[in-house]
């Protein structure tokens, strides 16, 4: 080989190498990118959106108020998804998911119809499956519990396609080879719908108050959290269906949420943070750390970050990040209602 | 005097606001009113009395006729919806409103809702600033509106028609008719309002681009109420007070996508009352049914809601005894048996009974000192030692000096008491000390007042998320809330020409008393001002309201904030003079076309009119 061949080849891969440095710290694509948004679920009317960047450095409080205007975001702002460049926000108090750039956050669209108290959605294949909890039984006893649905929502369209009846309540999904699992406090098992042969398979009986739903290598985690009893993590092997518990001390608390991050699960008990294998049998015998929060409403572990929404109605909210061990790295103030951590990068 | 000469020539007194020198009540023995006590007991207090030439100058609802003159801040869920009162800086639940001496805020919730009740259905409206617990018990820490029906007992055959048409298909008729005689004294009305309430929100559009509009707003409001009054003699006089109303009245969207509820409520009252004059001893027995209910349809196409009804049961005895001829004192002991039930909180009792002594002193006729104590008794809450003291001097003929100082409640609800999950039987009332200093002045056709306060009030209920995300009340906060108010009134006559002039200034502080931040939704500022002019059969007039901005949130964050907006009306009518009188009038509502809301995302109406007919036979 010649060596002014050779050097064509060193100087391409130099440049095929500083090509894909430059990707690596990509310029931001707006305003919103390479950072956090913390969704504040605000009252039945009206939620907000806070925003940080991932260094921290940037904050902005009201980030759909500051792109959008006088447009009204909804109440109860209950999750957001992403797909592709689109950020989908659902406000579950006023039945409608806005669609904005998750990078500029202008509005895009709204997905305005066939949605009754839309909860929780994930994205497969370009479309949209998002959780309605439709009515409740205190208000229509008759069929509050059974009428939850699944709205499936293309997403090129911007409107649900069909829907899928539960005959169960249902709030939190992920999704995870081609199936939906579903949880809900109201009801005492894991729904499975296969989105190819949009049927449902058998449920799953985990027991009541199941909420925080995980997935980490076959093996899909919740966190049962009884009002005034001991917590409890169910772990149900997806390949069979097998069921094991762990059984939370009740002198730790009311159960809050459960992560998984790094193979480790983190869970919430209180204002503490605990830590355990997934492999684990037993139940963490001390805390990681205590957060300053009176009040969790929202957890995450990301990156080597715990995130925690202490939530406050009627005033701002308070968002924690730790690090790993627990050493505050900073305190944000936020819109009423913070519940969740949703990551733009 | 013929008796009827007598009691024109006191409306006409009464044509503008008067502002509650109770002297100017006195010498008009034919009338009789029920609440008594806010005559006797307010000398050192500050009370506002709007007639109904003022009230039916505004709308037909109460809250706009308050709002536009009085120092009171309304938050109003949109035009007609829900709309809830801030009285000295106070919450919702510390204002009393009192119907013909019953306090009738609502039993499950503790306040009272201002756009379900008609201006048009009472005789006067007045507002009494400051502490009224000792007599009218839970919730008057910031004040009390009185709601009032007069009897009078002279021989008449009177009716009032008042049609209303207006923007938004907003239909207004109010009938009333009073017969009396000497013996007998009857009144009959009958009033309606309702409203498709479809406004245009201004420069508000969807994101498709469409405008946006007040959906899901209307409303449907009736009203039936008869009083009537015998006198078995001079001394001893019956009267019976009942009214039934229902409120029909959708709740507006903040978002075209929202699910459309409705409220439905109503309530049923009845008081029975009897007067006895035995010399020195004067004795007043009042037995109430007040009955309650509302059911609330989370989703008008669906025939479920949830509900809640109390039955309220009242009895009252005040024995009223002159002790010396400057000295009278009163004895009351009331019982109230509440029986609530609801989808929300099961099925509950709740039994009140309550002792008050009051004395009240005149020295000379320049001096006058009121002093009151009451203690409830129950097995619901421990109730606190309420007293009320007050003090009225006339320095001059042109200067009045006021002092009261009083300790007052506001008791849990069944709401805060039996919630399913999360009420609290174990809370206390909230309890306030409070003072305040009135300074009136009278020059020619001016009246002044200047009033000073402060309320300290602890143990503020408050519904706060607990173990495991389930909201419960608890006694929390302490909030300290202290201002100024100021009532300027004026009224001249040139030859055929009257002026008059009302105007309202508040400026209030109404802070938490750990983080000195401003209590969110109370204003700093409040202003109203009216002025009318009159000529023959015309009668022209302006109403301008300054409502300061309010902070949203208990952070006082600069951004969570409701802007201040000016409102303006005009009116005009003109009295044909067919019948007795047969008035045609003329208004402009928000004049100036301003796009303003009292809470953030419920936009109140642009520019739009109505026009009215009163006649008088």
């Amino acid at each position: 080989m010649k060596f002014s061949k050779l050097l064509l080849i060193a100087l391409s891969i130099s440049l095929f190498v500083s090509c894909s440095n430059d990707d690596d710290d990509k310029t931001p694509k707006g305003a919103y990118d390479n950072g956090f948004f913390i969704l504040n679920e605000g009252s039945q009317s009206l939620g907000t959106i806070s925003f940080s960047s991932n260094d921290l450095s940037t904050f902005t409080k009201d980030v759909y108020k500051t792109e959008n205007g006088t447009d009204a975001v909804g109440g109860y702002l209950q999750n957001i998804f992403f797909s592709g460049d689109r950020a989908y926000i659902i406000a579950g108090g006023s039945n409608v998911i806005n669609v904005v750039n998750r990078y500029t956050f202008k509005l895009i669209a709204k997905i305005d119809s066939d949605l009754v108290a839309p909860r929780y959605g994930v994205v497969k294949d370009g479309k949209a499956y998002v959780i309605n909890a439709n009515t409740y039984s205190y208000q229509n006893p008759t069929s509050g519990n059974t009428d939850d649905y699944i709205a499936v929502i293309n997403l090129s369209t911007n409107t649900v396609e069909s829907k899928v009846a539960l005959n169960s309540t249902a709030n939190r999904v992920i999704e995870e080879n081609g199936k939906l699992y579903i949880t809900d406090g109201y009801n005492d098992k894991m729904l499975i719908y296969n989105i190819a042969t949009k049927t449902l398979e058998t449920p799953v009986t985990i027991g009541y108050d199941g909420d925080s739903i995980e997935e980490e290598d076959g093996v899909i985690f919740i966190l049962r959290k009884p009002y005034q009893g001991a917590g409890e993590i169910v772990k149900v092997k997806i390949s069979d269906k097998s069921v094991s518990r762990i059984a939370l001390p009740a002198s730790i608390g009311e159960a809050g949420f459960l992560d998984i991050e790094d193979n480790k699960v983190y869970y919430t008990a209180s204002n503490a943070i605990y830590t355990i294998s997934p492999s684990a049998t037993t139940a963490a015998t001390s805390p990681l750390f205590t957060s300053a929060a009176s009040y969790v409403y929202g957890f995450t572990v990301k990156d080597n970050r715990i995130y925690i929404a202490d939530a406050k109605f009627g005033a701002d909210s308070k968002a924690f990040i730790y690090n790993l061990s627990g050493a505050l790295q900073i305190e944000l103030t936020t819109g009423a209602g913070s519940n969740g951590f949703y990551f733009n990068d | 005097m013929t008796i009827k000469l007598r009691f024109a020539f006191c409306l006409l007194l009464l044509c503008q606001i008067s502002w509650a020198q109770k002297d100017s009540i006195i010498g008009l023995k034919e009338v009789y009113v029920s609440d008594k006590n806010l005559n006797k007991y307010s000398t050192s207090q500050s009370v506002l009395k709007l007639n109904d030439s003022i009230i039916n100058k505004n709308e037909a609802l109460l809250t706009d006729l308050l709002n536009f003159n009085s120092t009171l801040y309304f938050k109003e869920y949109g035009r007609g919806m829900l709309s809830t009162v801030s009285f000295r800086g106070t919450t919702s639940s510390q204002t009393a409103v009192i119907w013909n001496g019953i306090n009738i805020n609502s039993q499950m919730n503790g306040s009272t809702d201002f756009n379900t009740i008609s201006g048009s259905d009472y005789n006067s409206i007045s507002i009494k600033a400051g502490g009224g617990s000792v007599i009218y018990g839970s919730g008057a820490i910031g004040g009390t509106v009185h709601l009032n029906n007069d009897l009078l007992f002279f021989n008449r055959f009177e009716s009032n028609l008042k049609l209303d048409y207006g923007s938004f298909n907003t239909i207004g008729i109010n009938y009333k008719t009073s017969i009396s005689n000497k013996k007998w004294s009857t009144q009959i009305s009958f009033s309606k309002n309702s409203s498709t309430n479809d406004y245009k929100y201004l420069n508000r559009y969807t994101w498709r681009g469409e405008q946006r509009w007040n959906q899901n707003g209307q409303y449907d409001i009736i009203t039936l109420n008869a009083n009537v009054g015998y006198k078995i003699n001079d001394n001893h006089i019956l009267k019976l007070y009942s009214q039934t109303s229902n409120t029909d009245r959708n709740t507006s969207l903040i978002t075209e996508t929202d699910t459309k509820s409705k409220y439905v409520n109503g309530f049923n009252r009845n008081l029975l009352e009897y007067d006895g004059n035995f010399g020195k001893l004067k004795t007043n027995f009042k037995t109430a049914y007040i009955f309650e209910n509302y059911q609330y349809f989370s989703n008008i196409n669906s025939k479920n809601f949830t509900y809640g009804k109390t039955e309220n049961l009242i009895t009252k005895l005040d024995l009223d005894y002159t002790l010396f001829k400057s000295t009278q004192i009163n004895g009351i002991v009331d019982y109230s048996r509440t029986n609530g039930y609801g989808t929300s909180f099961g099925s509950n009792v709740r039994e009140i009974s309550s002792a008050s002594f009051l004395v009240k002193q005149d020295i000379g006729s320049n001096w006058k000192n009121e002093l009151g104590v009451r203690k409830e008794f129950t097995d619901n809450y421990k109730s606190p030692l309420l007293f009320n003291f007050g003090s009225s001097y006339k320095f001059t003929e042109w200067y009045n000096l006021k002092l009261n100082v009083s300790r007052n409640f506001r008791i849990p609800t069944y709401n805060d008491l039996y919630w399913e999950t999360g009420g609290n039987p174990d809370l206390k009332p909230e309890s306030s000390y409070q003072g305040e200093i009135g300074n009136v002045f009278k020059f020619k056709n001016i009246t002044w007042t200047q009033n000073f306060y402060y309320i300290k009030v602890k143990d503020m209920l408050q519904w706060v998320p607990g173990a495991g995300g389930l909201w419960a009340p608890v006694n929390q906060d302490k909030v300290n809330s202290y201002g100024t108010e100021t009532l300027v009134n004026w009224r001249k006559s040139y030859g055929k020409n009257t002026f008059a002039l009302n105007a309202t200034y508040a400026y209030t502080i109404s802070e938490d008393e750990e983080t000195k931040n401003q209590i969110f939704y109370v204003p700093f500022h409040k202003a109203t001002g009216a002025i009318s002019y009159s000529r023959n059969k015309i009668n022209a007039y302006y109403q301008i309201l300054y409502n300061g901005f309010v902070y949203t949130t208990a952070d006082n964050n600069s951004n969570d904030i409701i802007n201040d907006y000016t409102v303006s009306n005009i009116g005009i009518d003109y009295d044909f003079k067919f019948l007795e009188s047969f008035k045609l009038g003329f208004q402009v509502l928000n004049l100036l076309n301003k796009n303003y809301e009292s809470l953030e995302n419920r936009p109140m109406p642009g520019r739009n009119f109505n026009m009215y007919l009163t006649l008088k036979f």
